[in-house]
């Protein structure tokens, strides 16, 4: 720490030290220009998967690409920026100028997660030098591919998964290069939809750029400089604070990965996290290689996905940079599922991340209860419904998330319907919005009573969501994880329950799996969306009856469920209780 | 006479305007939950306003925003379309506190017991798929009123397309259930997106009954004292409505008392030729900043309740003046956090214990101990000598944050400054630079106990040239409401492509529109001639979700006027993201807005005399910040009459408020008795 401006030498208008309340200001003024860069892209973005969802992220870092703050709509690009800024550093040296705009989605090198999370980096030049840049990452609906939507469960290599930009210029001095947009355009199914993410983008980069400028105009941009230096100081000191509170030891778990979508699985996956006062060290030896599926994640992600729930656990209120990520250590040998290399298909790569953060997180959920709760669906459960609008007769593509249970915790149930760790500010898509847009009528949208999750705090409710094809036909992707291997109990809770895709064909023939590609669904037949229900917590025979007649009530559970997993007997029609059959167990 | 009344959250204030005289008048009372009328009655006594006198009477209150907060609303039941009862409690499922694994969502206002589904269906054209079931909307209210529901909120799919089954719905149930208020979600909003809207209908029931007794009660007072004329309540959207049109749609009040500020600030701009300002409310808690263009505030129905950096909050799909608010006021506290970084608020010290100089227990340094500190407010005269500041306390509060940087207390006193009004700079670009608008072109209205001790320095960092600070600033939003028309906003989901447009059905769409304003206010007594419509699409282009509201012309939709509607849209585009594209348009919400005009008064221009040396009380050391201690001359503010000219450095005091003018600054008193500051930046 070096710039603690703590009380020596004269204090005074005159001196030549920076005073402490405008170092106070200027970070201020940098967390606020990475929101309104926030908000510039949401708002021109032509994608619902990034206006709704809000998988994206945008952020600023110095000349050297150390995150200075990020705005984020979802967990999981915590720490790709960064490395996005510093591969284009590493690979445009010199030949970077004013206006310039870079684009990269290699999955392998600098920042890449999947090749539909494209980042844009852009300097910000003052005074002829660059002293920061200014980036964005978004899912791009569609980036060309095997399969509309572009990612897919069933691809083999990354070529399969579109268009790659191996960290290119996109704009020179503040022209877009028609080479580049014209090769967008011939190699994606939706251009108008793909250019104006890419706009939404550039004009996400010019809002950064020109607020960033502002600020170096009015303090100097050698004032500036130390007020980043500071907020990154403090954002280690803050992270440092906390992990000293934390109990010291090696904590471990084990988990499994479903499979791969094309056949190959369950996959082991652990990690050993030994906390000390100066460091949080993740160790992921002993963890599966990487697969022939799509479901492999790159460096990149595993960095975020370890970056996510660190700051889960030590800060989660936080701004967020670079600073708060000193202490932390990762190690990974190369070529697993969590380390992937060239071209190994990564398309789905964001359900194997979640594993990376919920295997940090059922280790330590123990040690830090009031903040970690049990195991919840862990997945995005992510779903690409595609055909001709009904009435337009256009290529529609419906992508999105899905909703599910929470897992409970030491003082609270878990949360009913809520999207998953890997996602955040993320918004279920209206049924009328869907409706209107796609060939599809949805026939319910609601809780369900699956068995699951029963604990002295109840694990919370998953959802199903009915679509009903209106299109002629339509072609179904899903990759909705945690379909074999339970969302997990903690402290004498029971594991939740699965997430899982029902078919229910027109001639009555039904289907029921986690993930699938293009399954062909004709006009009038259903896919069933169902997501689990997060694990409990506590032994279930402590929940007070009366909030398990509650339950009944209001039909978070069954009457049957009440009596075999609680023992307590409620009349569903008063919903009283009417009997307990349980010996006493003492609420922890 | 005109009153205006204004119940706050601590207190009710009390403007009057005499027309005969011109005479401007002011009461203040403490707020007397739970029955709020009786404050209000009292300022009037207070004021010394004879009742017969009165012949518009309107009122704004936080009755129904406290109700919402505080959870005192009714046992409210819901029907819904069969499979989505809980669109409700699902909410759109976000996790706005990203990294918080332990996050709680919003609880429903309605539990799912009390959420009952029936049988019908319409699709997104507003087609019926499934005619409804009456015998289940029956059976269903019959349930809810067995489980003791005093009030049941309807919302069915896609209703803004078809509202026909809502509206059956309802029918039933009031012709069965008279005394059981209903609100089906067409009757408040006919915007697509079933959270937003049922939540909508939700609390707007959940509220009905607590407005409707209340509404009762004051007019029941009203009457009993003699008041005659009429009674009009404040609307969020920056109108009035009816007390009869208000009861149907209580939710409509939920920002009753922060609008009114705004239409202040337009009817100030009205009287000085300004229709470009931004309207700055700092009171004790929060600072409320507007920006207001050409004369018109900014509605939007993107407003949520509740709804913070780590909380989803309940949106309420009505039109609300848009207004943002954040945590810095007078009473903000000043905190040193883990890693010793200095931060101004959200918490406050509130009334009581209050800042530290105050004396009455409060240890925490705020923003008024600062401004104490600084020499900017005077301890002896402050709320007119009603409070005597203890400055010893004020700096021994501000004595931590001294030793923490290794300043003196003056420096820490300053820097709690610089960080309030850092704060309060970025609301205010919130408002302005990041909606593409240059603050140069604006006038900073400055009102509220704290405004105009921090308005000219908020200027100058933002480069806004000139700054008001209306007479009585602190009772400045009750004066906005005489100043106020009826309004009723209709907004309407039809996504029409801008192409198709021009010869197919716009016409039809603003005719019903205006049919329907007719509707809602023939019954009031507002003839067809006192009625101004406005016109406004909301638009995107094709594919995009978010919408730019663009003033549509009232001339019939030709061509060409559709024509010179997109180039509207592609300016407004531009001005606000930086870029416009060629890609198709695409309407999203028509949006008419119907102003039952009332009569204004006319304010008269002062006839006291007065110069700046006869308003002269003395002189006093104060901190400037970047200009440096100088010595300021103080004034009465009362004493200062119009045309009279005062230099910065100085201070300008009155009872409830200081106005702080900077070196190099300088003011001058209008015809009206505002305070003009020109500001050199």
């Amino acid at each position: 720490m070096t710039v603690r401006t703590r009380g020596r030498g004269a204090p005074g208008r005159a001196a030549p030290r920076v005073d402490p309340f405008t170092l106070e200001i200027i970070k201020n003024t940098l967390v606020a220009i990475g929101d309104e860069m926030f908000v510039a892209l949401q708002r021109t973005s032509m994608s619902t998967i990034i206006y709704e969802v809000l998988d994206y992220a945008t952020g600023l870092t110095d000349g050297r690409g150390q995150l200075i703050t990020q705005g984020n709509g979802v967990t999981l690009f915590l720490g790709t920026l960064s490395h996005a800024v510093q591969y284009t550093l590493e690979k445009f040296k010199d030949d970077l100028h004013p206006g310039d705009i870079i684009v990269t989605n290699d999955p392998y090198t600098g920042g890449g997660t999947h090749l539909s999370d494209v980042s844009l980096v852009m300097p910000v030049f003052y005074d002829g030098e660059i002293v920061a840049f200014v980036a964005n990452k978004a899912h791009w609906t569609e980036v060309g591919g095997k399969d509309p939507g572009s990612w897919t469960t069933d691809a083999t290599e990354v070529y399969q998964e579109g268009l790659q930009f191996p960290c290119v210029k996109l704009f020179v001095k503040g022209e877009p290069l028609a080479s580049v947009v014209d090769l967008i355009r011939a190699n994606v199914r939706l251009p108008a939809m793909t250019l104006g993410d890419m706009w939404a983008g550039v004009a996400a980069l010019r809002v950064g750029d020109r607020r960033f400028k502002d600020l170096c105009d009015k303090y100097g941009i050698r004032t500036v400089k130390q007020a980043i230096q500071k907020l990154l100081d403090d954002g280690d000191a803050l992270t440092r604070l906390e992990l000293r509170a934390l109990p010291k030891g090696v904590f471990e778990a084990e988990d499994f990965i479903d499979d791969d979508g094309i056949g190959n699985g369950p996959f082991p996956v652990r990690v050993r996290v030994t906390v000390s006062d100066d460091e949080f060290h993740c160790d992921f030896t002993g963890t599966h290689g990487q697969v022939p599926g799509p479901v492999n994640c790159t460096h990149t992600a595993l960095v975020s996905g370890v970056r996510a729930i660190y700051l889960s656990i030590t800060n989660p209120g936080n701004p967020v940079n670079d600073g708060a990520f000193r202490s932390l250590r990762i190690t990974c040998p190369p070529r697993t599922v969590f380390s992937a290399e060239r071209p190994s298909p990564v398309s789905t790569y964001w359900e194997t991340m979640l594993y990376v953060a919920d295997l940090i997180w059922k280790a330590m959920a123990p040690v830090v209860p009031e903040r970690l709760t049990a195991g919840h669906f862990l997945s995005v459960c992510g779903t690409i419904v595609a055909g001709l609008h009904p009435e337009s007769g256009d290529l529609f593509l419906l992508v999105e998330p899905l909703a599910g249970g929470w897992g409970a915790g030491r003082r609270k149930d878990g949360e009913n319907g809520l999207v998953c760790v890997g996602d955040g500010e993320t918004f279920m898509i209206p049924i009328e919005v869907t409706e209107t847009r796609y060939g599809v009528m949805v026939d319910q949208y609601t809780y369900h009573t699956d068995a699951g999750g029963a604990g002295t705090f109840r694990g919370g409710k998953g959802l199903i969501r009915d679509y009903r094809i209106t299109a002629d036909e339509a072609y179904l992707t899903t990759t909705f994880g945690r379909h074999k291997f339970l969302p997990w109990g903690m402290a004498g809770g029971e594991p939740g329950s699965p997430n899982y895709v029902k078919i229910m064909h027109k001639n009555g023939r039904e289907a029921v799996f986690g993930k699938t590609a293009r399954y062909r669904l004709l006009k009038g037949e259903v896919a069933r969306l169902v997501t689990g229900t997060g694990g409990g917590y506590g032994p279930p025979f402590a929940r007070p009856p009366e909030a398990v007649a509650e339950d009944v009530r209001n039909g978070y559970i069954t009457a049957d469920q009440a009596l075999s997993d609680y023992g307590v007997k409620v009349d569903p029609a008063s919903g009283a209780v009417v009997e307990v059959r349980r010996k006493p167990v003492p609420v922890s | 006479m005109r009153v205006a009344s204004d119940i706050g959250g601590t207190f009710t204030d009390l403007v009057y305007l005499d027309e005969r005289t011109g005479k401007v008048g002011a009461a203040k009372t403490d707020t007397t939950p739970p029955d709020f009328e009786r404050g209000a009655i009292e300022t009037i006594r207070k004021a010394g306003v004879r009742a017969q006198d009165v012949d518009f009477f309107v009122h704004g209150t936080t009755v129904i925003i406290n109700a919402l907060t505080e959870r005192s609303g009714v046992r409210t039941g819901l029907i819904t379309t069969r499979g989505f009862r809980d669109v409700l409690e699902i909410g759109r499922a976000n996790r706005p506190d990203l990294y918080n694994l332990s996050y709680t969502k919003p609880k429903p206002f309605v539990p799912r017991f009390l959420r009952l589904e029936v049988t019908e269906r319409v699709n997104y054209k507003g087609e019926v798929l499934t005619p409804l079931s009456e015998q289940e909307v029956v059976e269903a209210a019959e349930a809810l009123i067995r489980e003791g529901v005093e009030a049941i909120a309807i919302c069915f799919l896609h209703a803004y397309a078809n509202p026909d089954h809502e509206r059956q719905a309802a029918e039933l149930i009031r012709r069965r259930w008279p005394q059981i208020p209903v609100t089906a979600s067409y009757e408040i909003t006919r915007e697509w997106r079933e959270y937003e809207r049922t939540s909508t209908a939700v609390l707007n029931s959940y509220v009905k009954p607590i407005a409707g007794r209340y509404l009762d009660r004051l007019d029941h007072e009203l009457e009993r004292i003699g008041v005659r004329g009429s009674r009009y309540v404040m609307q969020s959207n920056g109108g009035t409505a009816t007390f009869g049109a208000a009861r149907e749609a209580p939710i409509q009040m939920v920002e009753s008392g922060p609008v009114a500020g705004v239409l202040g600030a337009i009817a100030v701009g009205n009287l000085v030729n300004e229709g470009n300002l931004i309207s700055l409310d700092i009171g004790g808690t929060t600072a409320k900043t507007s920006l207001i263009d050409h004369g018109q505030a900014k509605v939007t129905t993107d407003y949520k309740i509740e709804w913070t950096r780590t909380s989803a909050g309940y949106p309420i799909k009505i039109p609300v003046v848009d207004i943002v608010e954040i945590g810095a006021g007078g009473g903000s506290i000043a905190w040193l956090d883990d890693a010793g970084s200095l931060h101004v608020g959200p918490q406050s010290a509130g009334a009581v214990p209050g800042p530290a100089c105050y004396g009455r227990g409060g240890t925490m340094p705020t923003v008024t101990d600062a401004n104490v500190v600084a020499g900017r407010i005077n301890p002896e005269y402050f709320l007119g000598g009603e409070i005597a500041l203890d400055a010893s306390r004020a700096r021994e509060a501000l004595q931590p944050i001294a030793a923490h940087f290794g300043t003196g207390v003056e420096q820490a006193a300053l820097g709690v400054i610089r960080l309030a009004n850092a704060n309060m700079v970025n609301a205010l670009k919130l408002v302005s630079v990041h909606r593409g608008y240059d603050p140069r072109d604006f006038t900073l209205v400055a009102f509220g106990g704290a405004g105009a001790m921090h308005a000219s320095a908020l200027a100058a960092e933002l480069h806004i040239a000139r700054v008001l600070i209306p007479t009585n600033p602190a009772v400045f939003s009750a004066w906005g409401m005489l100043m106020t028309d009826l309004r009723y906003d209709l907004i309407w989901t039809s996504i029409l492509r801008t192409e198709a447009a021009a010869n197919d059905g716009l016409e039809r769409i603003w005719d019903t529109l205006e049919g329907q304003a007719l509707e809602y206010f023939t019954p009031q007594g507002i003839a067809r001639s006192r009625l101004v419509f406005q016109r406004f699409a909301d638009m995107r282009y094709a594919g995009q979700e978010h919408t730019v509201k663009v003033p549509v012309p009232i001339s019939g939709m030709t061509e060409a006027a559709v024509a010179e509607v997109e180039n509207r849209f592609h300016a407004l585009h531009e001005q606000r993201y930086t870029f416009k594209l060629t890609s198709p348009i695409e309407f999203v919400n028509f949006h008419l807005t119907a102003l039952g005009t009332v009569e204004k008064p006319r304010m008269r221009r002062l006839r006291k005399n007065g110069t700046a040396r006869e308003a002269v009380k003395g002189k006093r050391e104060v901190d400037f910040d970047a200009h440096g201690q100088a010595t300021a001359t103080i004034y009465e503010r009362d004493r200062l009459g119009p045309a009279s000219t005062v230099k910065g450095p100085a201070i300008i005091e009155e009872p409830a408020a200081t106005t702080v003018v900077f070196p190099g600054q300088r003011v001058e008193v209008d015809g009206y008795g505002n305070l003009v500051i020109e500001v050199r930046s």
